[in-house]
């Protein structure tokens, strides 16, 4: 189990860079998403396997830690908390369902003569779609959480401020 | 400087920055709030209307209470999560020093114009990235090296496609096709389970940056672009169906 979610979070990390690396991230941003990415792929897979949750509950579980990290390694980087969490939350996403949805549509066309298979693609579609849909809202709100409960903080990490010269400001 | 020409100078600034952070796939929200924070180091206001393919903004100097509207095109760029972060330092930068509008256009050019990672090294990247993908699939590491090829292949191609100008969902149908094609015919002659392999080989063609974009955008409150962006995503997923669904009935004389 161990061994299992290790190999995991290490494919978790470099899907993360890979896919990432389309969106061209800024290369000082790279290890913060990897390191999202694997821990936020460990913690669902654990809460699913180990503690019994549905795909969905460690989904956003797993979402929500990921964007309280975004914003801490944010203000280290000097990076929106965007550029972290997006990346790193692209092997979560569904699209292994989100292809099966639109390929049960096929199918079900294909086989509208047969009644008893168009019902099961039609089953398959709405089942896959649902997961789709739902995993995508509970990572995205996961991780954008942090944003509207520190809002302040997180609309501030891309500021390069002479912190030294604010706080003689302050005092005097 | 003039009150007047300063305030078109910086409405055509403010044009050219929020069209160029939207067509790169940064949600309203931020681009909204920076636009706001350079027009206020410039004792400015703005308001702006979003839409999918355009935005309208209008800047109001509150001395002499002149406006200026302008509505600008947003033109599909390729997804940059760095110039999305460096634009929006920029915005800060000019909060706090106040710049020129002529340094900050200047600025703001020699950050459109930084060159992207490396093509080959993002192909690379992307193919070891597609067949990690596999392994969470639970695929094993023949697979794994399928996927590697197909995703090498697939992901060139499409860069080859976009650059000769063709149509994005085309092109996405034409990759999908190839990608699984390759891992079809790899796989056709050995005796392991397939399905997960050949899936996974068009996976790396999955809108993901969009539709957390357009979820974002929903939650935010601006409903039309986060419905346009989950669209678009939509329409890409459908058209990857239709090229693997091609291959899959080569292969295997039906979609079953």
């Amino acid at each position: 189990m161990i061994e299992e979610t290790l190999i995991r979070a290490v494919c978790a990390a470099f899907a993360a860079l890979g896919f990432g690396a389309v969106s061209n991230p800024s290369r000082k941003s790279l290890p913060g998403i990897m390191i999202l990415a694997a821990v936020g792929y460990a913690v669902r897979y654990v809460l699913m396997q180990l503690a019994g949750w549905d795909i969905a509950t460690s989904t956003l579980a797993a979402a929500l830690l990921m964007g309280f990290g975004s914003l801490w390694l944010g203000s280290v980087v000097h990076c929106p908390m965007t550029t972290l969490y997006i990346p790193a939350l692209l092997p979560m996403v569904p699209g292994m369902y989100a292809y099966k949805a639109v390929f049960s549509i096929i199918l079900f066309m294909q086989n509208l003569g047969t009644q008893a298979e168009a019902f099961l693609y039609l089953n398959n579609f709405f089942l896959n779609v649902i997961i789709t849909v739902t995993v995508i809202l509970c990572m995205t709100v996961g991780a954008s959480l942090p944003m509207f409960i520190l809002s302040r903080r997180a609309t501030s990490l891309t500021r390069y401020r002479n912190r030294k010269k604010d706080r003689t400001d302050i005092g005097a | 400087m003039n009150q007047s020409l300063k305030l078109k100078e910086l409405t055509a600034f403010i044009a050219d920055y929020a069209s160029v952070l939207l067509g790169s796939g940064v949600h309203c929200t931020r681009v909204v709030r920076n636009s706001r924070r350079i027009c206020e180091a410039y004792d400015m206001e703005v308001s702006m209307m979003i839409l999918a393919s355009s935005i309208i903004l209008t800047l109001v100097d509150p001395q002499t209470e002149e406006i200026c509207t302008e509505v600008v095109p947003i033109h599909q760029l390729p997804v940059s999560f760095e110039l999305n972060s460096e634009l929006s330092a920029l915005s800060w930068k000019v909060h706090d020093r106040h710049e020129s509008v002529a340094d900050l256009r200047r600025e703001f050019k020699a950050l459109c114009d930084k060159p992207r990672m490396n093509s080959w090294l993002v192909t690379l990247l992307v193919s070891v990235a597609n067949a990690c993908f596999c392994r969470l699939f639970d695929g094993d590491w023949k697979g794994m090296l399928v996927v590697f090829f197909s995703t090498f292949v697939g992901f060139r191609l499409l860069r080859w496609l976009k650059k000769k100008g063709v149509d994005h969902f085309l092109a996405v149908i034409l990759v999908s096709f190839v990608s699984s094609f390759l891992a079809s015919f790899m796989l056709c002659f050995s005796q392991v389970d397939a399905t997960i392999a050949v899936a996974t080989s068009v996976l790396f063609m999955i809108p993901g940056v969009p539709m957390i974009t357009g979820v974002i955008d929903i939650i935010e409150n601006h409903i039309l672009i986060g419905f346009a962006r989950l669209m678009r995503a939509l329409l890409i997923v459908l058209c990857l169906a239709v090229g693997l669904s091609i291959s899959m009935v080569i292969f295997q004389g039906s979609l079953l």
